[in-house]
């Protein structure tokens, strides 16, 4: 039970990673792989964000105190209190360029259609042949 | 830091993952990859990330599925596969399965889950939880860590998202072709209820991402996530009514410049701290050209300032691309 709670996450993250390959490699259309590239890249996310987590911690939002004149009194933080905020803000930006560069591989997906009218993989390979 | 709902959530997950790749209807297998983010919300959340959750749950399960849904649109729905490739896969999963066990065997080398003294937390984080009220007065680390200590890092974040957009934009953008050559796979719905129901919804969508922007020093929020829903809404408005209406609004030559424009204050911001002899980004320098503020304060204005440019460059790209892929480059009419 002690190694499940320790390693539960992580061994998520590999399963996770692993089917976005396997759909990137084996699946014939093009939604599909894109997908399934989506899937990898939220188990890269999920592999950041168990790193950044504390036990019995809070989340990184600073609890302050302000004084009559709104001035923050001064307090001492512990760093064991709040989760790791630098993973967090790494991931937040990973999250939004993400689906700008999805939007990107869609946009080459439409292209190819209008092309070849086709989103299959070999049926693309045949008319370029 | 809950492990239960954790790990109840990610055993879903694996479902939803393999769902969405086995089913064979496109659309299908889209809205399973929706609630696939959204689940994934909760488990952030569970690791005390709750900036990313809220990312997630406007862009992963909101626009994301907007974008798929609008390519399958234009593209065919269907998933017409051959029985030929069924080798091929069973090579590939043991190919998978080869990789996934040497990544499964350096599992045991990484710190505990939830562990206070992993590496991770204990250098350069803990300097940023520690002194982020007494160098910006801003409670909320997530923001003060990502306008201000790696500003660069965000800066070069939204010019990528700037550069997919214009990427997009070159590649679909196309002239208008007469609409007998035009065959949409089925008609649009116009439909009165819909109509209504979003004229209502979008103010408060909209103003709801105001305060997600402008409050995001003191709760989870910011930037990105606000201009994701401001961007949503009008996709929203263009869903609900058509092109035109939402055309109205934001033409197309205004897309092109408030894309640019979000970078050029973001940039802009870094510039002036370096005329008034900071370093570039050096926010502190600006309390010199701000009324009544000291070199804190000035720090957490112009992390507004920043906010309010990446809000703009996310919220017009998202509603850009969303145009682009529905209508396949014609910007006349989508969904």
């Amino acid at each position: 039970m002690e190694f499940i709670i320790n390693y539960f996450n992580y061994i998520i993250v590999v399963i996770i990673m692993m089917i976005g390959l396997w759909g990137m490699l084996a699946l014939s259309n093009l939604v599909k792989k894109l997908i399934s590239m989506a899937i990898f890249q939220t188990g890269i996310i999920l592999f950041y964000i168990s790193m950044g987590a504390k036990i019995d911690s809070s989340i990184p939002i600073i609890k302050q105190a302000y004084d009559e004149h709104h001035h923050p009194i001064h307090q001492v933080i512990n760093n064991a209190d709040y989760a790791n905020p630098l993973t967090q803000i790494l991931m937040l930006t990973a999250i939004v360029v993400g689906v700008a560069t999805l939007g990107l591989g869609l946009a080459l997906t439409q292209k190819v259609y209008s092309e070849h009218k086709s989103l299959n993989e070999d049926e693309i390979l045949e008319s370029l042949s | 830091m809950i492990f239960g709902l954790d790990a109840l959530s990610l055993v879903l997950i694996l479902i939803c993952a393999i769902l969405a790749l086995y089913i064979k209807d496109l659309m299908g297998s889209v809205i399973v990859f929706g609630a696939y983010s959204f689940l994934m919300c909760v488990v952030w959340t569970c690791n005390a990330a709750v900036d990313v959750a809220f990312t997630e749950a406007a862009v992963g399960a909101g626009v994301g599925t907007v974008f798929l849904v609008s390519t399958i649109y234009n593209t065919r729905r269907v998933d017409t596969y051959r029985k030929n490739r069924v080798l091929k896969q069973l090579f590939m999963f043991l190919v998978v399965c080869v990789v996934g066990s040497i990544l499964l065997k350096t599992i045991t080398d990484l710190p505990h889950w939830g562990d206070a003294q992993a590496p991770a937390n204990t250098h350069v984080s803990a300097y940023f939880l520690e002194n982020s009220i007494a160098d910006t007065h801003v409670p909320n680390v997530v923001t003060s860590v990502l306008a201000d200590y790696r500003g660069f890092d965000t800066m070069f974040e939204t010019c990528v998202v700037f550069v997919a957009f214009i990427a997009i934009f070159a590649l679909l953008r196309t002239r208008k072709i007469p609409a007998k050559d035009l065959t949409p796979p089925h008609t649009p719905v116009d439909s009165l209820i819909i109509k209504v129901a979003s004229h209502l919804m979008i103010p408060f969508m909209q103003l709801f991402a105001l305060y997600v922007v402008a409050h995001g020093h003191y709760s989870p929020g910011g930037g990105f996530q606000g201009g994701v829903i401001l961007g949503a809404s009008l996709i929203l408005l263009a869903i609900s009514y058509d092109f035109e209406r939402a055309l109205e609004y934001l033409n197309e030559k205004k897309i092109i410049l408030f894309v640019a424009l979000g970078v050029l204050i973001y940039a802009g911001i870094g510039v002036i701290c370096f005329f008034l002899g900071g370093n570039f980004l050096d926010y502190s320098v600006l309390s010199k050209i701000l009324p009544a503020t000291d070199t804190i304060m000035a720090r957490s204005h112009a992390m507004l300032g920043v906010e309010v440019g990446v809000a703009l460059t996310v919220m017009v790209s998202m509603y850009g691309i969303y145009l682009c892929l529905s209508s396949n480059g014609r910007m006349d009419k989508g969904i």
